[in-house]
């Protein structure tokens, strides 16, 4: 199948280092101490922060640091063909733990020893890149709840088909087979965090493929950016004094 | 849960007793209801609906299947509800398993009826496109994203805006498929039939607290709660199901009266929701 | 972008978009530069000896911002006030929190800070006022002083090994009765002089709690003297009959009254739309916004509709606007 046309158009009619529209919006979940809704093109998650607070499970607690924890899950309706999965399968169960781990490298979790830190991440609608979503919204909702981090996590996903490297794969581009790299940066001290591929690619391709995902992951990040910064800019004139 | 002083407990019955509640309304005011319509866009229709702090998702998807063979003219509705652990940490891994089933099934019984689906508030013989062959099965999935009480309501309210929402592709069936063959079929892109949803009711829950009953409880007016009634009532004034939950008895008196007094909000609810829809809809036509 | 989740119609997007904006105009210049997101480098100069503070980290010889918020400077210190975080604790706040835990000789106590809080018994009056030391009895009777889920009112200790104390050595910090327990994000509450309000002309007592917590209550007599006379008290509690054991129509004559509830929901109705809209909350822009509702005879359930939220953010910036100018 052609995934890009001679006219150098992809299927929704991006070129290949097109990302698609992304939108994100901060406090959508009233109760939670810092939340995030993140669409990517039809992607679209909302991840919500509860803490820093008491260890639920004295037995988790740790002494010098906090402990982080995640838990993604999928809405029913959110995938093309509706299924009804139980709760904690093992691809939801290896999604949280990526994104448990990416966020635990950047919150500075010694500032808050004996306390506990959830972050729970919930798909509305998955078209490809709910990982990269995931830990975009993750991030978002972190900021929002104020909880003191090294650098904002962003992520964008990156793949190679029909010879052409393409930023950004939705559902069709990503089971079409073609190498799919996910990446997580911390864009300010320019470090990779998160680093996922399947199938296999030769060694000049990947650099290139990857190379093209980090330019993707820095645009993320200046919106993000942007965002928030306008946020806490609205929260201070509102505030007032 | 949340938990409660006894002088919040008193403030709160107090309030229910006198009429004026802790955030002003009265015992039969529901809090302003907030509707978007087509939020997720996979689906074949879908709605948010907010009530204060609750806040949930409905969506309707409407795939092909066969008839059950005992209701060949009918077709099949599943609804099914999940608590998102975004709305409370208690959510949790499997700790929102309870309350989901609980809200599935009230909303089966509260939209679908029995079995035989005598009693739905979905007409489930406009779902046939071939008698005994092919209907549409229709998935109704509610998520709960925020949770401040009343979520039966408000997941109600938000699958009949879904409902509203849902555009069934219109079927056209190969002819000559005679017998036993299962039949041919072009499932267009075009054109959508729109759903009929006069006849979806709503839910009204009454939550008795002390001696008398609230509509549209927050979480803090239902911890205290002794029992509730749900009842489901459509446009046509007719009573489509009923759940009663809760530990405490009630009177038969009292919930013959009870039901009197849902159909009367039940009357205002459904007129600002379908106006609320219609803005909705007209919202996203815009958009 | 943080957005009001109201329902509002065309005119009263436009009026509220305008309120914000001239609240935007209004607020003064230099903190709005100051605004950092986390990562963000904060210029700062290196020769006068400079302190880091909370929310900043050096990395790559720069100072960085941690979390969202506004840099502040003071003198050799350079640190970012983060925005919505949950509460921070200082000595000397005064705080209302829930009771979680009745421990071993002290009470637990949730406070929206990232631990629990403690209150040991022996940091807190006894209800007969005498000062003396703790015998096993008074550790027996804790639950008659505090027990779960008690909304209590208290001061911030200090930090010791096994975390945060409070303390509550006066008559004016205890139990809270009857009222209702609003939360708020905690930087929207300033630390003032005084958290405790006793309205008169509502006769309803509002105590805004440095964490955010903040109760708004029937009013409460107080008598800050440390010894109580003890007769006196004794008979006061006799008169009070236990609650439990009356019945439900006596119970209801108990109730608070019509009219300082109705007085009560008003000002909590006031808190809950200013917190939605972000705006400072101190007592009189409280008391402010409920004369408003009374003078333009909004229906109190009315207060959380679209209308009245647009009609707040026009009064905040014409107050702010008014204040400036003087």
């Amino acid at each position: 199948m052609e995934y890009v046309s001679p006219e150098g158009l992809r299927l929704d009619g991006r070129r290949p280092m097109e990302m698609r529209q992304i939108r994100a919006e901060i406090g959508v979940v009233a109760k939670a101490d810092g939340s995030a809704l993140f669409e990517m093109g039809n992607t679209k998650v909302i991840a919500a922060v509860y803490g820093p607070r008491e260890v639920q499970n004295r037995s988790q607690q740790l002494n010098d640091s906090a402990l982080v924890r995640c838990e993604y899950t999928m809405a029913n309706f959110s995938t093309g063909d509706r299924m009804r999965k139980p709760k904690g399968d093992r691809r939801s169960t290896e999604i949280s733990l990526v994104i448990r781990q990416t966020m635990e490298a950047c919150i500075m979790t010694h500032l808050m020893p004996r306390s506990q830190i959830d972050i729970f991440v919930q798909v509305l609608q998955a078209d490809g890149g709910t990982r990269s979503a995931c830990i975009n919204a993750a991030s978002l909702a972190l900021a929002d709840a104020g909880i003191p981090m090294r650098d904002l996590v962003t992520s964008c996903s990156a793949g190679y088909l029909n010879s052409t490297p393409l930023l950004d794969l939705n559902y069709i581009e990503d089971s079409a087979g073609g190498a799919d790299v996910t990446l997580g940066i911390l864009p300010k001290l320019d470090k990779v965090t998160l680093l996922q591929m399947d199938a296999k690619l030769s060694v000049e391709t990947f650099e290139n493929v990857m190379q093209l995902a980090i330019e993707g992951c820095k645009a993320v990040a200046t919106y993000i950016r942007e965002v928030l910064l306008e946020n806490t800019k609205q929260l201070e004139y509102r505030r007032g004094i | 849960m949340v938990g409660l002083s006894i002088g919040e407990k008193h403030f709160i019955q107090g309030g229910i007793a006198q009429d004026l509640r802790s955030d002003g309304r009265k015992r039969l005011t529901t809090r302003p209801i907030y509707v978007e319509t087509g939020v997720i866009s996979q689906a074949n229709g879908s709605a948010r609906v907010r009530m204060g702090a609750t806040d949930v998702i409905a969506s309707v998807k409407a795939e092909l299947g066969r008839p059950n063979a005992l209701q060949p003219d009918k077709g099949k509705v599943v609804v099914n509800v999940d608590c998102s652990p975004t709305a409370a940490p208690m959510f949790e891994g499997r700790g929102g398993e309870e309350l989901s089933a609980e809200l599935s099934v009230a909303l089966q019984c509260c939209l679908l009826g029995g079995k035989s689906g005598s009693g739905a508030g979905i007409d489930l013989s406009s779902l046939v496109v071939v008698e005994g062959k092919i209907c549409w099965d229709l998935y109704i999935d509610g998520l709960v994203v925020s949770s401040d009480g009343n979520l039966l309501d408000a997941l109600g309210a938000a699958i009949k805006a879904a409902l509203s929402n849902t555009g069934i592709p219109k079927v056209n069936v190969a002819a000559g498929a005679s017998g036993d063959e299962q039949p041919e079929v072009d499932v267009s892109d075009e054109e959508f039939l729109q759903f009929d949803t006069s006849r979806v009711p709503v839910i009204v829950t009454l939550t008795k607290v002390g001696r008398h009953y609230i509509v549209d409880a927050t979480s803090e007016e239902e911890s205290q709660m002794s029992s509730a009634v749900s009842i489901s009532i459509n446009r046509q004034g007719h009573i489509c199901g009923l759940t009663k939950r809760g530990g405490a008895g009630l009177d038969p008196s009292i919930i013959l009266d009870m039901i009197s007094v849902a159909k009367t909000v039940s009357e205002q609810l459904i007129n600002t929701l379908d106006s609320h829809i219609a803005a909705a809809e007209a919202g996203e036509e815009e958009s | 972008m943080r957005e009001l989740q109201l329902s509002l119609n065309q005119t009263q997007k436009v009026r509220l978009q305008r309120a914000l904006e001239k609240l935007e105009s209004l607020s003064s210049k230099a903190n709005s530069n100051a605004s950092v997101t986390v990562a963000d480098s904060i210029p700062v100069n290196y020769e006068d000896g400079l302190l880091k503070g909370h929310g900043t980290a050096e990395f790559n010889g720069e100072v960085v911002a941690t979390v969202c918020g506004i840099v502040e400077r003071v003198n050799k210190l350079v640190y970012v006030r983060a925005l919505r975080a949950r509460y921070k604790p200082e000595v000397g706040d005064i705080i209302v929190g829930r009771v979680i835990e009745v421990a071993p000789k002290r009470w637990r106590v949730e406070i929206n800070y990232s631990h629990d809080a403690v209150l040991m018994l022996s940091s807190m009056n006894l209800p007969d006022g005498i000062q003396r030391r703790r015998t096993a009895l008074d550790e027996l009777n804790m639950r008659s002083i505090f027990e779960e889920n008690d909304v209590i009112c208290a001061e911030v200790r200090g930090f010791q090994h096994d975390g945060l104390h409070l303390q509550a050595r006066s008559q004016k910090y205890g139990k809270l009765g009857r009222g209702q327990l609003l939360t708020v994000p905690p930087y929207l509450v300033k630390r003032r002089k005084q958290h405790f309000h006793h309205l008169e002309n509502y006769g309803i007592d509002l105590i805004i709690g440095c964490n955010g917590f903040i109760w708004v209550g029937e009013h409460v007599h107080v008598t800050d003297d440390m010894v109580v006379d003890q007769v006196n008290k004794s008979e006061q509690d006799d008169a009070k009959p236990d609650e439990n054991s009356i019945s439900p129509e006596d119970q209801e004559k108990n109730y608070t009254r019509q009219e300082t509830r109705g007085n009560i929901c008003r000002a909590a109705n006031a808190i809950r739309v200013l917190s939605t809209l972000g705006f400072n909350i101190t007592v009189e822009v409280i008391t402010e916004t409920v004369d408003l509702s009374t003078s333009i005879n909004v229906a109190i359930h009315e207060m959380l509709g679209s209308e009245f939220y647009v009609l707040v953010a026009e009064k905040e910036s014409v107050r702010r606007s008014m204040t400036k100018k003087k």
